[in-house]
């Protein structure tokens, strides 16, 4: 286990040109891909956190890594969780980011982990999948998986962030605007919905937008794709229609009372709702919800969907290496 | 509401009916459809605070736009979170929703009167269906009744087909789909009888769905209709049965009904609309085309810039629909089609093209409940 992220520390220290090989891949911002690389690639873990990793792993003979494009680090996690499972690892990177898993892999000494791009997995005989991304992705890998191969799939999710009544608010929104560059948005831990006390909407709003287009001078939002913009403009035009939209160089905020769910990409929608209508919402999207970011983290975890992350604003991009990201399953 | 408010609503329905008429008269409209367009959005941004916003948003100053196109369209996704309407709460006569999400929310279009919402689908269905016919057809539906589904807009539509575009001698109760069930056997015994006295053309009215179950229950066997008949199917499949293309399933209903290709037509509408759509195909018009009524206009826009593409080019859908006179007469949907001669080409929803890793998509997020 030890290889893994003695391999990441070695990638953040001197990554060579695997920035440039990510800003291209990844449509990331040269500062983004920098930013994910300091400050999200989970180098730190501490032996407790690496035995919950290990205790959370399967045993096979052999684990087979399907990744998906985006989020660059999560490979680290990936191929932890399958090193600590099995003796053999076979790993096939998304094809638009093959870059972070093939330098990670190249500077592990531990024989028996290999990137196999070509490998497909319905070529699997035995052992296990480990695949990483949308539904729909799972649901084909499940359906022509070899016969005794077990799936595991870690799907498509999203956060939520929660302030609660007396948080600062200013400081709050700093801290959602921290969550959200990291990746652009991209990864699950990502909070698309900031849920704010009915007084506070409009402040949080302007705050928050604030405190985008203060971080995107520092590290711009990538490009957006032909279909991520179409999807962004169309939650423009809905929100402004039911609430108010702040439209900054590289984000969205919407403001509304009732939930409109942003597409990635910097855009986040803040719902101005009671107590009791925070919970309802949340538990109505529980089973999308992979991480909760909240201002007083100890006022929501009763409640708080009881498979997801739950830290303090600020934090959400940065889950301990202590098992999947995503526990839903 | 206003009395004055009222009184400008209904002279927009009148002007809206009038076009209808002239249609139903064969005659030439009454004024021009970016007159009335625009007058309908300067009548919804003074009176729907959510479609003033939307303007503002735009940059859009409703009141000196010169053309329907330069006036915002309302996207089909803000029926679901916002009220959608002119009028007071409580003044609606009826509410049409549409089917769920995962969030629970279903999308609602408010009327505060249906008169000209049915007199657009009258004229315009009978047009689309049975102009051909010199009688009544009997028709049936392989669908719910009202009882089960009283805020189904299209429920709603397919009553009022039953009621003025049928023959009313050919039976009782013409709806066979009751709590998730096709009654196969009575709509067996009601084509039988007439077949056998003779009777007119049928005219079947049906989800995709129900057809798709429909034809599974028959497996190999036929369902021959009267000489005539004709196929009316709607809608799509997501999550209510196996999915089926389009082509695969026209093909099985040719050959289950025994009607002609011609006689298979397709319609296509919304809840959040007040007009629908058809294959022209009855009328000498290629199949995949669909025509609109005068009163309506489909325009593919550039999904990014929301503009008009070029001739022929694919976009989404952004519907102008005159019936619309008191929530949103432009609404911008997500699916996509391209103009062709004789009218659009209905293409679907865009694939998600993406990668998203682990973010979870919109259509993801939102599939239907």
């Amino acid at each position: 286990m030890n290889d893994v992220i003695d391999a990441a520390r070695h990638l953040a220290r001197a990554p060579g040109t695997l920035i440039s090989e990510l800003t291209h891949a990844t449509g990331l911002s040269h500062e983004g891909v920098v930013l994910g690389l300091a400050e999200h690639l989970e180098t730190d873990a501490t032996a407790d956190e690496i035995a919950a990793l290990v205790t959370h792993a399967s045993e096979a003979p052999h684990v087979h890594v399907v990744l998906s494009a985006n989020v660059f680090v999560a490979a680290l996690r990936a191929i932890a969780l399958a090193v600590a499972a099995a003796p053999e690892v076979t790993i096939r990177a998304s094809s638009r980011e093959p870059h972070f898993a093939r330098a990670l892999v190249a500077r592990m000494t531990m024989p028996g982990v290999r990137v196999t791009p070509e490998a497909r997995p319905e070529g699997v005989k035995r052992g296990e999948i480990h695949v990483y991304g949308r539904n729909e992705t799972i649901a084909a890998v499940t359906a022509t998986a070899a016969a005794g191969v077990t799936v595991r799939g870690h799907g498509a999710g999203m956060g939520v962030a929660i302030v609660s009544a007396g948080a600062d608010v200013v400081a709050s929104a700093s801290a959602v605007a921290r969550d959200v560059i990291a990746f652009d948005q991209r990864g699950c831990l990502s909070p698309r919905l900031v849920f704010v006390p009915p007084a506070a909407g409009p402040e949080f709003a302007a705050a928050l937008s604030g405190a985008l287009e203060a971080l995107g001078r520092i590290v711009p939002r990538g490009a957006l794709q032909a279909d991520e913009a179409a999807e962004a403009e169309r939650y423009a035009s809905t929100v402004a229609f039911a609430g108010h939209l702040l439209r900054g160089a590289g984000h969205l905020v919407g403001f509304a009372t009732s939930v409109v769910v942003p597409p990635p990409g910097r855009h986040l929608h803040v719902v101005a709702a009671d107590d009791l209508a925070v919970r309802s919402s949340v538990a109505k999207l529980a089973r999308s919800i992979v991480a909760v970011g909240a201002s007083h983290p100890e006022a929501v975890a009763r409640w708080a969907p009881p498979h997801a992350r739950l830290s303090r604003l600020g934090t959400m991009q940065q889950p301990r290496l202590d098992g999947p990201v995503d526990r839903r399953t | 509401m206003s009395c004055i408010h009222i009184s400008e609503a209904d002279a927009l329905h009148a002007r809206a009916q009038s076009f209808v008429k002239a249609y139903e008269q064969r005659a030439p409209m009454p004024e021009a459809f970016d007159s009335l367009a625009i007058d309908l959005a300067r009548y919804q941004a003074a009176h729907c605070a959510g479609y003033a916003r939307l303007c503002a948003a735009k940059n859009v100053h409703i009141a000196t736009i010169s053309t329907a196109a330069e006036a915002p369209a309302v996207p089909t996704d803000a029926f679901k979170v916002a009220r959608v309407a002119t009028f007071a709460e409580g003044q609606a006569r009826v509410t049409f929703r549409t089917s769920g999400t995962t969030l629970g929310d279903r999308g609602s279009h408010e009327l505060r009167t249906t008169a000209t919402v049915d007199a657009g689908a009258l004229a315009f269905g009978r047009a689309a269906l049975t102009a051909d016919l010199e009688a009544r057809p009997a028709v049936v539906v392989v669908g719910p009744p009202p009882s089960e589904a009283p805020d189904s807009s299209l429920t709603h539509m397919l009553a009022l087909f039953v009621r003025e575009l049928g023959d009313p001698s050919c039976g009782d109760d013409p709806w066979f789909l009751r709590e998730g069930i096709i009654d196969l056997a009575r709509l067996d015994e009601r084509v039988s009888r007439l077949l056998q006295r003779g009777g007119p053309p049928v005219l079947l009215l049906a989800t995709s769905f129900a057809l798709v179950h429909f034809l599974d229950g028959l497996g190999e066997a036929t369902f021959a209709l009267p000489p005539g008949s004709r196929v009316m199917q709607t809608g799509g499949f997501k999550g209510r049965s196996r999915e089926v293309s389009a082509s695969e399933l026209a093909a099985e209903i040719e050959r289950v009904f025994g009607v002609d290709a011609a006689h298979l037509i397709s319609e296509y509408g919304m809840t959040e609309l007040s007009s629908q759509f058809y294959d022209a195909t009855l009328r000498g018009g290629a199949p995949g085309v669909m025509m609109e009524p005068p009163w309506a206009r489909v325009v593919p826009v550039d999904p990014e810039t929301l503009e008009p593409v070029r001739e022929g080019e694919i976009g989404i859908a952004r519907i102008e629909d005159l019936l619309n006179v008191e929530s949103a007469f432009a609404v911008q949907t997500a699916d996509r089609v391209r103009r062709v001669s004789g009218g659009f080409e209905l293409l679907g929803r865009a694939p998600g093209g993406t990668p998203r890793g682990c973010s979870i998509g919109i259509d993801e997020l939102l599939g239907g409940a």
